[in-house]
């Protein structure tokens, strides 16, 4: 019963994992591909970026050179591509197996057999899981194998180390987007929330750096426990900032399983 | 006889939507259960009740003496359901969604496959590119591919040919001769009355009635459709036993409740181009209940009271308190017109 709701759950996930695994693996190949272009100029890069104002700067992750490879990649991946696509992933995933297929009234079919709602909803969340590995795998792979292949001088080892904090982060916006699809039973208001949430996140990490009065706000952001750079340039696993996003996803999927037994599943 | 669903004061709320209120009644092992109500009326709510899809209000539901609710999943290894518009995924085709449904139950994959050939439906078409008639077919099939002894099933004709719904009949007899028990929500009356061996009525949240089709279709009333040469006067037709059902111009029908030969002796006096009587179509008899104006038997509607209708069948496994949820009918209620009809006044 778990496995055949299991199958059809990754026959479901396989078109939008795909593509979005060859959005992630092509951007951050591309961006590896540009990195001995962007040493190679730094400083004319340098020159063009002192014209910039600090906050773009901040905004997308650009504190240090970017000839720097943790920067590097934070600025072009780690800030922003991979936010991107563990927000699409996690929101259409996340808010699909409750609140879309109540809207569609599927969800009436595999709950009025002796399948059990924790166990529905954890399949979803396992998938979810699996998703978000897979396209962490794909964005890292493209980083790894094409800075491989244009001599960019990047540490695989130390590209793969960002994969587990990639994921957790993915997992922890999926958690959030289930929670609240269970709360609405509406994917539309589910994944508004989820992506204003997650925008909101983003903008109060930023803001955190640039007024060191409210520094403290970005311990409200996952972003601010998504620090690619130091993991990069550190080689050192940010077990802590993991920690907190595995509690998010853990906290917000638990509350999500608890709330979906209780749930009125209205026509 | 075994209760297979039992409901207990059950009552759903929508924050301050009724959903349905007080509803009681029980279905015994081998029972085919008509339940009958305009839409809105609460028939899905009361399913989804049963199927502990939602949560009661107050009161309770049990399947096989399981609480629907806390205990759904357990309660589930005993049902099949079918919901009156099942969302199945469009890409897949209907062999894989049958498929997965029969793995959840727990049957052999495939087992689908000699209900799906009776219905000739296509199991390798993706559900998107069926009509919405074959997409009710799997929903049939998916129903009656195995063999929990209660079936529960929410407009399941909706969308079928006329073949399709003789089949579908066929399968509902088989299924009752093989002893399962059938709960069916219906707007198809004749389904109904062919299939079923008693009937709930509901309307605006309440169990209104709960009879046996044959005592709906009481043989005390005859159904009188009149084609007249000329306007009748005036309260022609107020005779005791007689109501105008309808008017218009000069065809009129008529309800007659005992003898007619009172009503003959008047249509003497008049130029009848036309007559039919007939046992009324079980249609006119909940067409009373479904309208709000009305509401209230036949007897109420001739100024009887609505306790010289015979009481429904409690001894069949309806509660005596079956109709205690029916609201007594007005004076208002009595005489309430549709707006469409010539007024009962100008005939009688």
């Amino acid at each position: 019963m778990t496995l055949a709701t299991f199958r059809l759950e990754l026959r479901r996930d396989r078109m939008l994992t795909f593509w979005l695994g060859v959005i992630a693996f092509a951007y951050a190949g591309t961006m590896a591909a540009f990195f001995p272009l962007m040493k190679d100029n730094l400083s004319l890069i340098d020159e063009y970026m002192e014209i910039l104002p600090r906050e773009f700067l901040v905004a997308f992750g650009m504190t240090g050179s970017l000839a720097d490879p943790g920067v590097f990649f934070t600025t072009y991946v780690g800030s922003y591509v991979w936010p991107i696509v563990a927000a699409l992933a996690g929101i259409l995933l996340a808010t699909r197996p409750v609140a879309a297929d109540s809207d569609r009234g599927f969800l009436d079919l595999p709950l009025s057999t002796p399948m059990s709602r924790t166990r529905y909803l954890s399949v979803s969340i396992v998938g979810q899981v699996l998703v978000m590995v897979v396209l962490a795998v794909a964005m890292m792979i493209g980083v790894v194998v094409v800075g491989a292949l244009v001599d960019a001088g990047l540490d695989g080892g130390r590209m793969l180390l960002v994969t587990p904090s990639a994921v957790v982060f993915g997992c922890a916006i999926a958690g959030i987007a289930t929670l609240l699809s269970v709360v609405t039973l509406s994917r539309g208001i589910a994944g508004g929330l989820t992506a204003g949430i997650v925008i909101g996140m983003y903008l109060l990490n930023v803001v955190a750096q640039l007024q060191t009065d409210l520094e403290w706000v970005a311990q409200l952001s996952l972003f601010h426990y998504f620090d690619t750079t130091a993991i990069i340039d550190d080689g050192a696993m940010p077990w802590a900032d993991i920690a907190v996003h595995a509690i998010v996803a853990a906290v917000t999927w638990a509350l999500a399983l608890v709330l979906f037994r209780r749930r009125d599943l209205a026509a | 006889m075994t209760k297979v669903i039992e409901a207990v004061g059950l009552t759903k709320w929508y924050g301050k939507r009724r959903g349905i209120l007080e509803v009681d009644f029980h279905v015994v092992e081998g029972e085919v259960f008509g339940f009958l109500g305009p839409n809105g009326a609460g028939k899905t709510t009361t399913i989804r009740l049963l199927l502990g899809l939602l949560q009661p209000t107050s009161g309770s539901s049990n399947l096989f003496g399981i609480d629907s609710w806390t205990h759904a999943s357990e309660a589930h290894r005993k049902v099949s359901y079918l919901g009156s518009d099942p969302g199945y995924l469009g890409d897949l085709s209907a062999g894989a969604q049958l498929d997965y449904l029969a793995t959840l139950r727990g049957l052999q994959k495939g087992s689908w496959r000699p209900i799906a050939e009776r219905l000739e439906l296509d199991p390798s078409v993706a559900v998107k590119k069926l009509s919405r008639g074959n997409r009710q077919k799997i929903g049939v099939v998916q129903a009656f591919m195995g063999h929990e002894p209660l079936v529960i099933l929410d407009e399941p004709t909706s969308g079928l040919d006329p073949l399709m719904q003789r089949i579908f009949l066929a399968l509902l007899a088989e299924a009752r001769a093989g002893g399962r028990t059938i709960f069916l929500s219906s707007h198809n009356l004749p389904e109904v009355e062919r299939s079923c061996d008693r009937v709930g009525i509901i309307r605006e949240g309440r169990l209104i009635e709960i009879s046996t089709v044959q005592a709906l279709l009481s043989e005390h009333w005859r159904s009188v459709n009149l084609v007249l040469g000329e306007m009748p006067p005036p309260g022609t037709f107020d005779i005791p036993g007689v109501e105008v059902a309808s008017a218009s111009a000069r065809d009129v029908h008529l309800m007659v409740q005992g003898d007619v030969n009172p009503l003959l002796g008047v249509l003497a006096g008049l130029v009848v181009r036309d007559i039919s009587i007939t046992t009324p179509e079980v249609e006119d008899i909940f067409l009373r209940y479904y309208d709000g104006s009305q509401g209230a038997p036949f007897g109420a509607h001739l100024g009887g009271s609505t306790s010289e209708r015979p009481e429904p069948t409690a001894t069949a496994g309806a509660k005596p308190t079956a109709r205690a949820g029916a609201e007594p009918a007005t004076e208002t209620e009595l005489t309430a017109e549709a707006p469409d009809r010539v007024p009962e006044e100008a005939v009688r």
